[in-house]
């Protein structure tokens, strides 16, 4: 099989992907955004619960959408759940970083974090929108 | 594999881009001409040898190479009026697309023809570019828009359809090759429309290089196809429409090239078409695209057609004899698509997994999200050839899509 294949299908994503972890809706919640990706018609929708002291408390997401999106978004709940903001800023900074096949250094990722296993959507620049689908709601949640 | 005289076209060494490895060893199998179609030499030559030797603006100097541009520029119509059958070259307006086409008949049509509460019919298979310019009409000017179903082979359901006329009906406007299915439009749904003296638009986007267009024949008011899914270049679109309706419909943009006369206090304008083309057109595609339409005639479109339906009915054979393919229409016949989804796969998934093999295929909505959400899917993989494909491709395509299969289910 093809490495490049491979390297996008890694084990854990063909998992989160078939069985998100996190998938429903928050409740409470007290920040929500949606995701969509206009290319392919992904969906997905974010809530969570940031308490006073600037804590993720929970995150969930439901949504369709490729294996790609759905690891992403599961992964990601995965990560932030019980981070601070500015922590999880720094996450989103190097998670895009990191599939969008930049050179920059990480600061708080490594490849022992399961979101190292979506590097290989560097590799396939058209599918990078389906990996920061989510990241991408998180953000706008924050703004809105 | 069957052998075939139909597949002896001979014409791959005429499309250089075939040649190309796909992640430096891969042959290219391009299954996406639907979205666009790759370009013969003839129309890459030509394209260069315009720039290099002849270019200049058209219909303004009187120079030397303005004299050639627009000797080039105005025999690409020519070669369009006879591709398509058109009484007369002014019944041929240059536009940079398809979709600007549809955009120009819907604001003119409106703003000569309708008013608040007059009603559009279209359809649920409508890709975006028929949809969104009438959502426009819908939204500005309050016309009502209303849509045809469409039967589980994919076609229109005429009598539905024929149920949507009013006298408050003033313009049809559909698909004649659908990008999803593949199915040609109903000839009844034309005659219908000439019954009821209501114009109708054919988006000629999938047809106009699958199928044998006459205009005439074909009853059609307006009809709009695209340069660069013909072989041509992008950037050049055609719109036909009947020198009655052309002739009294309003310009669409002002600019150079439309007007007949200029004063301060006010402009008259050109005869058609030039009143329809305001601002520098794209000449260098639209002599392309007449290139490309030369290119074709050269094959003869009947053996095109004939080759495309034969990899379309294998491809589809093939196809449905995989019980985890599920195919997306009916049986009925077919015109160089086929969309389809793997169960319990993502289009994408399916079309990644392809693209490393070299098979280039088309995943997501096709611009035809009402029609996705009728089907109950989010997104479709879709097939789609040209006169470049083979049986033996299908074959590759076929193997891959086991092997696609096997891999996101172990």
């Amino acid at each position: 099989m093809n490495d490049l294949i491979n390297d996008l299908y890694q084990e854990i994503i063909l998992d989160h992907g078939r069985e998100p972890r996190n998938f429903g809706e928050c409740e409470p919640h007290n920040k929500s955004a949606d995701g969509h990706n206009p290319l392919c018609g992904d969906n997905l929708k974010l809530t969570f619960l940031l308490n006073d002291q600037n804590i993720i408390e929970d995150i969930k997401f439901t949504g369709e959408g490729c294996a790609i999106s759905l690891a992403s978004a599961s992964l990601m709940t995965e990560k932030l759940k019980g981070k601070k903001i500015e922590v999880a800023e720094e996450i989103f900074k190097d998670f895009t970083n990191l599939v969008s096949g930049s050179d920059e250094d990480l600061k708080v990722l490594n490849e022992e974090d399961s979101l190292y296993a979506l590097k290989g959507v560097g590799g396939f620049p058209m599918r990078v929108k389906c990996a920061t689908m989510a990241w991408h709601a998180f953000k706008q949640a924050l703004k809105d | 594999m069957g052998d075939s005289k139909t597949l002896n076209l001979n014409v791959r060494k005429d499309f250089p881009i075939l040649s190309k490895k796909i992640l430096e060893k891969k042959d290219l199998i391009y299954f996406d001409t639907a979205a666009s179609a790759q370009k013969p030499n003839a129309v890459i030559d030509e394209t260069n040898d315009f720039y290099e030797n002849h270019y200049s603006n058209v219909s303004r100097g009187v120079h030397t190479l303005s004299v050639e541009s627009t000797f080039r520029y105005e025999d690409a119509r020519k070669k369009v009026q006879k591709f398509l059958n058109a009484r007369s070259e002014n019944e041929i307006i240059f536009t940079k697309s398809a979709t600007e086409g549809i955009n120009l008949v819907a604001q003119t049509f409106y703003e000569k023809f309708m008013q608040k509460g007059d009603e559009v019919i279209l359809s649920l298979i409508e890709h975006h570019s028929n949809l969104i310019p009438w959502f426009f009409l819908r939204d500005k000017y309050g016309v009502v828009l209303k849509f045809a179903n469409i039967q589980p082979s994919g076609e229109i359901d005429i009598d539905h359809f024929e149920s949507l006329f009013t006298n408050k009906t003033k313009i049809v406007s559909l698909t004649h090759l659908s990008n999803v299915f593949g199915t040609e439009l109903n000839e009844k749904v034309i005659s219908i429309c000439k019954d009821k003296n209501v114009p109708i638009l054919l988006d000629g986007c999938q047809s106009a290089a699958h199928l044998k267009i006459d205009v005439q024949k074909l009853g059609c008011d307006f009809y709009v196809f695209s340069g660069h899914k013909t072989y041509g270049p992008a950037g050049i679109g055609v719109l036909y429409g009947t020198e009655n309706l052309l002739s009294e419909m309003p310009p669409y943009q002002g600019g150079g090239g439309m007007i007949g006369d200029v004063s301060l206090e006010g402009a008259s304008y050109a005869e058609l078409p030039a009143k329809y083309e305001a601002g520098t057109p794209p000449l260098v595609e639209a002599h392309g695209l007449g290139i490309a339409i030369d290119y074709m005639n050269k094959i003869g479109l009947d053996n095109i057609i004939e080759h495309e339906n034969e990899i379309t009915k294998y491809a589809f054979n093939k196809l449905n004899e995989i019980d985890f393919i599920e195919i997306h229409g009916g049986d009925n016949k077919r015109n160089s698509i086929i969309s389809f989804n793997i169960k319990n796969v993502h289009s994408h998934e399916v079309s990644s997994f392809l693209d490393v093999e070299g098979i280039a295929i088309r995943a997501g909505h096709h611009c035809c999200q009402p029609l996705m959400k009728h089907l109950g899917v989010n997104s479709t993989a879709r097939l789609s050839f040209g006169v470049y494909n083979t049986l033996e491709e299908v074959d590759k395509f076929i193997i891959a899509i086991h092997k696609c299969k096997e891999f996101f289910n172990k």
